[in-house]
């Protein structure tokens, strides 16, 4: 009973809805406002993703004719679902994660990959040109930026001989951080990339390229669907820069400043926050890339890098 | 399989009305069809009933961002039909507002064209600097984009001899930008991925679909108005046109950022060589009938006006035709053979102007063939 109880809280209260949402619509306000500082704008104000989710959650939802499926209404939630429960496997109140087994990393890498799916399901079922040609996008980009991501994984993986990521925050607790053994640093880097492309952020921003496709697979929603796919969106956003906080940074650790123990929950947010922060820096600094060009590069550079990681770190002691 | 993606009227890569129809095979344009006519407004007929000093206020109203050389050109039509020279020191002062507007125009053009590649920093900048030159505008003229400056036998407002430092000063600031944004469009490695070798334009296509202005200029075609048929004070001023050769958006974006730097120093001579005396000439409205055709050099490429006079207030026909209208049949070779991705830079990169452009055209092309709507026939469709 106690057990379920628990369970009902990780899932809903903590870490899962409700801090993940406060966290992950807050930081998309700090990514809007210090946009718009970058651009020389005053920019929004920081809880303006707070407002545009109130409003949105209060609107008639329009739903176009050809759009008229379970598909359509389901891939919101399903996305946000699939987010909520990625969140729960990563590290943040304590080194442990609110869920665990033996495998974790490799069921992170699925359930990080489910809102793009339901994304591209959203797309197709919405009936609409710019969703088809978002989703058609958003497929070129997975292809490119997942194997990126899933062979930095594996580095990691490889070198703290653990798939649990409560195993590899321990580990970098008597090791020091991954993203400082030199073996490490080139799939460090293209982690990163990776992460770009995953948040869809320019110059990856491609499946919703607004000035090309409309919004992509999102074109045809409106009122609370929208709203929940960019809650979705938030909570997507904390877990994937939780993971890297996780493997790279030493996850959550309590600090002691002047006789006071600061919880390891905020040391989660302040890395989180800075991980969201350089992806917001790259966003504003470059032109969007064209889907070929992107698939290229992924395919390149950041593959190599990885792959360069994944053999140091099972050769090199 | 092939499926339509439509561009338009309503798209968010457009600022005015205007459809184009592409059929893609997943992400390769294999052919566009282009409607023109959503921002059609009557203008010529309202200019042939009009006199020729309510003209000027419309001229400048065909286009919200060329409207100077728009009323210019009307001007220097409706002066050469009367015979009337205006004083040299109105050509000096015509000639500086038109550099400016040139100037704003490019940055404004810079902005989008950096929007539609998804660099919205860039897109801030640009228009944040290119408030400079309004606030010229404004000072010089009265008006921040519409500036009313113009009227038949000269202009209507003087430069005082106290702007000249506060003109000089903002200069300096925009050239330093132009020059910051030319070395960021020849570095930048990601504009260069959206615009090297994108929407490629011959040269020998530009001479075959008249491309005129920076299309052309970035495809190799040395033509420049101001040059090759000078007018107004432009015979006076030195100055170089920036050619390219590649003939992809990349191009035409240098070619455009160079000429910001050339308008610069155009503005710099005028201001320096500028003879004192009147700005205005008296001026006869009863024109006797004559003919007359004129050409400018707009921010877009060749402007050309024709006028007859009738002896009247009132023209008796005034015919425009407009840069971006000279444009168009060039971007069906660009758009060819390119991607989805690709479909806004390239229209945006011959800064289209359809406000301009919308005054004429009843073509309605469907499937391929192009047939003329008559007045006939839309009467009895209405029925």
């Amino acid at each position: 009973m106690i057990d379920v109880a628990w369970f009902l809280a990780a899932v809903l209260v903590f870490p899962g809805l409700l801090f993940s949402s406060l966290v992950g619509l807050l930081y998309l306000g700090v990514d809007r406002k210090v946009t718009g500082r970058l651009q020389n704008r005053i920019g929004p104000p920081v809880w303006q993703e707070f407002i545009d989710f109130g409003k949105l959650m209060g609107k008639e939802d329009i739903t176009p004719a050809p759009a008229q499926s379970s598909l359509f209404t389901a891939a919101p939630l399903l996305a946000l679902g699939a987010s909520v429960a990625a969140v729960l496997l990563i590290p943040v109140g304590s080194a442990q994660p609110a869920l665990s087994t033996t495998a974790d990393l490799i069921i992170l890498i699925y359930l990080l990959n489910l809102p793009a799916v339901f994304l591209m399901l959203g797309g197709y079922a919405s009936g609409s040109p710019f969703g088809t040609s978002g989703a058609i996008r958003y497929i070129v980009q997975l292809m490119g930026y997942e194997l990126v991501f899933i062979l930095a994984i594996a580095a990691f993986a490889a070198r703290t001989g653990t798939l649990q990521l409560a195993g590899i925050v321990e580990y970098q607790a008597r090791h020091g951080w991954l993203l400082f053994d030199w073996r490490i640093i080139p799939a460090a880097a293209a982690m990163f990339m990776a992460v770009q492309g995953k948040i869809l952020r320019v110059p990856f921003d491609i499946p919703e390229a607004e000035s090309e496709i409309v919004h992509g697979p999102l074109t045809e929603y409106s009122g609370p669907k929208l709203a929940i796919w960019r809650l979705s969106y938030g909570i997507e956003t904390v877990a994937v820069a939780g993971l890297v906080a996780s493997v790279l940074f030493g996850g959550p650790t309590p600090y002691t400043v002047g006789g006071l123990v600061l919880p390891p929950v905020l040391d989660f947010i302040i890395k989180t926050f800075l991980i969201v922060m350089l992806t917001t820096l790259i966003r504003n600094i470059m032109a969007r890339l064209r889907i070929d060009q992107s698939l290229k590069f992924y395919w390149t550079l950041p593959t190599l890098l990885a792959a360069l990681s994944l053999v140091l770190g099972m050769v090199v002691p | 399989m092939t499926f339509i993606i439509p561009v338009g009227p309503q798209h968010p890569s457009l600022k005015e009305p205007e459809f184009f129809r592409f059929e893609v095979k997943g992400e390769e344009v294999v052919d566009v069809d282009i409607r023109l006519g959503y921002a059609h407004r009557g203008i010529e007929e309202a200019l042939a009933r009009r006199n020729y000093q309510h003209g000027v206020y419309l001229a400048e109203r065909i286009c919200g961002i060329c409207n100077v050389v728009h009323s210019t050109t009307y001007c220097q039509t409706v002066e050469q039909l009367a015979g009337v020279d205006p004083p040299e020191r109105a050509k000096y002062i015509r000639a500086i507002i038109m550099e400016l507007e040139r100037i704003h125009s490019h940055m404004l053009w810079l902005g989008v064209a950096a929007h539609q590649m998804g660099f919205d920093t860039l897109f801030m900048l640009a228009w944040r600097d290119r408030e400079h030159v309004l606030d010229l505008r404004e000072l010089i003229s009265g008006g921040r984009i519409h500036s009313a400056t113009n009227t038949v036998g000269g202009v209507r407002r003087d430069i005082k001899q106290e702007q000249i430092p506060k003109i000089i000063e903002r200069l300096r600031i925009v050239e330093g930008r132009a020059r910051a944004y030319v070395d960021l469009w020849k570095s930048d490695r990601t504009i260069m991925a959206r615009c090297s070798n994108v929407g490629v334009l011959r040269k020998d296509d530009a001479l075959k679909f008249s491309a005129v202005g920076p299309v052309a200029r970035a495809s190799g075609v040395n033509a420049d108005v101001r040059r090759d048929d000078t007018y107004g004070a432009y015979g006076d001023l030195s100055f170089s046109i920036p050619v390219e050769r590649a003939g992809d958006v990349w191009a035409r974006g240098m070619v455009r950022l160079m000429e910001i730097i050339e308008s610069v120093g155009i503005i710099r001579q005028a201001l320096e060589r500028m003879p004192s005396g009147p700005v205005r000439h008296p001026f006869d409205l009863k024109i006797p009938p004559n003919e007359a055709v004129e050409r400018t050099e707009a921010p877009r490429g060749e402007l050309l006006y024709y006028a007859r006079s009738n002896g009247t207030e009132m023209p008796e026909r005034v015919r425009i035709r407009t840069p971006t209208y000279g444009t168009f049949a060039s971007l069906r070779p660009m758009f060819c053979g390119a991607t989805i991705a690709e479909i806004p830079v390239v229209l945006w990169s011959i800064d289209p102007c359809f406000g301009c452009n919308d005054r004429v055209t009843l073509v309605n092309s469907d499937t391929g063939e192009v047939r003329v709507v008559t007045l006939g026939e839309l009467g009895r469709r209405r029925k």
